[in-house]
């Protein structure tokens, strides 16, 4: 997970005509390296400091820290849905700073994401929501229907697939949402307080769904508040505050220990 | 490609359809503005013809000598079509002058005084109609300068004062017409909008979920050319229901005025339909560009 050694010779076209990136990665062992980012909001706020992480394939990642400390500024870095003002997001590789406007839909389907408030179509059922994803990025209509199928297979909304997300519970709102992140196959599944508007007892379905996804190959990284779940798991936990990463280890607890 | 026009085709549909309270607001206020601006279209048409048809009214008389030659008078009449300002030259004898007196006479119901005459008390004349009346002092000044031309009739300050008028009433509608095609470009852009930001949340996750601009934009605008498109046939279909009335109404107007039934109709289905159609992409087109410049 460390940057690649700085003898790298061989400079791409692209490297020569517009200068080699600050960061070499060795792309297939990361998903996700922060380096040194800095994010400055045109308002003057500075809602991340000098922030350096490095993300590998496969982990599974707890992302904590108050309101405000800057949790939301960095998913939307890694989305690009911001522009970090100063260091290198890589994503799969990828510098984000350095995509074209083109290349930045490509890049988000590396990306699932998964929000407290689901933001499924209530006009649309849970078999068309998930297929959504897939229509809307011009995949064809014959792949649509096993991908859609073996996804909502896998977060057990089979029977419930012709039905409308009013007429689910919250617990099967947010797997569809789940299963809508999971079906271009991601690299990376972000998810945003998935549990945030669920009881204790379906915060932990959907904490075992993330899991059995997680042990599938998928890198999960999500951000909560929920701090039973990320004490009881012991995963590697990354808590930032005012900006900053104040603490960063592997099976900690949502809290610091001392 | 194909497989993209008809998936957004597809798209604009469902959109359409599934949010079907907005898209008929959308329309309704789509035929209101087309027919607000077909109103004003008409009106601004008929007072262009009108004014056209006030200033060929225009013409100058010269009246010639009795004893000016038949070669003279062929001299003169070359001459003077030749002329850049001179739309037509015509010859009227002293019997055509007095026949035309005559007929209209008769046509008051009144006496034909003329007739205890011994001769023909009229002199002949050349009826010149001008390309255009702001130049009628030109040629009427080369007209006074012809030998075998006794007199011509000044109207110069006549001219001028009808020109200032049509002018202005010209210039005014042409600033009321430009006006109600502003209001109506806002507001139905403005509509569209709001079916667009009525679905900001779907555009959102078509973001998140990495669609391409144009699996954005395109269903957009094309929901947008069917809320036209609909618009403009509702309002033509209104129109059309209207026409009989109206030609009936407007029968005598348009027999004055060189101006038919049939070319403004088809004018105006120009109109509404580009106007429909144009407005409703753009609206969508600006609309959800919003969303997508970030």
């Amino acid at each position: 997970m460390t940057l690649a050694p700085p003898e790298s010779p061989v400079l791409t076209l692209r490297e020569r005509l517009f200068g080699a990136p600050r960061v070499r990665v060795a792309a297939e062992r990361a998903v996700l390296i922060l380096h040194d980012v800095t994010k400055t909001y045109p308002n003057g706020k500075e809602a991340l400091r000098d922030v350096d992480l490095v993300i590998p394939e496969g982990d599974f990642v707890f992302l904590v820290g108050p309101s405000g400390a800057g949790k939301s500024t960095l998913l939307k870095l890694l989305i690009r849905d911001e522009l970090a003002t100063r260091g290198d997001v890589i994503l799969d590789g990828q510098d984000l700073a350095r995509l074209s406007r083109r290349q930045v839909p490509k890049v988000r389907r590396k990306i699932g994401i998964v929000f407290q408030d689901f933001k499924l179509l209530p006009t649309k059922s849970v078999w068309e929501n998930v297929a959504f994803a897939l229509e809307v990025t011009g995949t064809p209509r014959r792949r649509i229907r096993p991908a859609v199928d073996r996804v909502l297979a896998l977060v057990g909304l089979t029977a419930q697939a012709p039905q409308f997300p009013a007429q689910l519970s919250g617990g099967e709102q947010q797997r569809t949402a789940i299963a809508r992140a999971l079906v271009h196959d991601p690299r990376l599944i972000i998810a945003d307080e998935p549990t945030g508007n669920l009881d204790p007892l379906i915060s932990w379905e959907i904490l075992q769904l993330l899991l059995r996804i997680n042990e599938l190959g998928v890198t999960v990284l999500m951000a909560t508040h929920n701090a039973d779940v990320v004490t009881a798991l012991r995963k590697r936990v990354v808590a930032l505050e005012e900006g900053r990463i104040i603490r960063d280890e592997v099976g900690g607890t949502y809290h610091r220990m001392d | 490609m194909i497989s993209f026009v008809a998936f957004s085709l597809k798209r604009a549909w469902q959109g359409f359809w599934r949010n079907a309270l907005m898209s008929l607001a959308a329309t309704a206020t789509m035929v209101l503005m087309l027919l607000l601006l077909s109103g004003f279209w008409i009106i601004h048409t008929g007072l262009l013809a009108a004014l056209n048809f006030t200033e060929s009214k225009v013409n100058i008389e010269a009246k010639l000598f009795d004893n000016a030659a038949d070669f003279q008078v062929q001299d003169l009449t070359v001459r003077v079509a030749a002329m850049p300002e001179v739309a037509g030259v015509e010859y009227i004898s002293r019997d055509e002058a007095l026949k035309r007196f005559r007929a209209n006479r008769a046509a008051q119901h009144q006496d034909d005084l003329t007739q205890f005459l011994d001769s023909n008390p009229f002199h002949a004349s050349i009826e010149i109609s001008l390309r255009d009346p702001a130049q009628y002092g030109v040629v009427q000044q080369r007209l006074t300068q012809e030998p075998i031309v006794s007199g011509v009739e000044n109207i110069q300050s006549l001219v001028t004062r009808v020109l200032t008028v049509t002018n202005f009433l010209r210039t005014a509608g042409a600033v009321i017409l430009f006006v109600i095609g502003i209001i109506v470009l806002f507001i139905i852009v403005n509509t569209i909008r709001l079916a667009v930001v009525a679905r900001a949340e779907e555009i959102e996750i078509m973001r998140l979920v990495g669609a391409s601009d144009a699996f954005i934009r395109w269903p957009f605008v094309f929901e947008g050319a069917l809320v036209g498109l609909l618009g403009a046939l509702i309002a033509l279909g209104v129109l059309g229901a209207a026409s009989d009335a109206l030609s009936r109404f407007m029968f005598d107007f348009f027999r004055v005025l060189p101006l038919t039934f049939g070319s403004l109709a088809r004018d105006l289905a120009v109109i509404v339909f580009g106007a429909g159609v144009g407005l409703g992409i753009l609206g969508s087109w600006v609309s959800v560009r919003t969303y997508l410049i970030r």
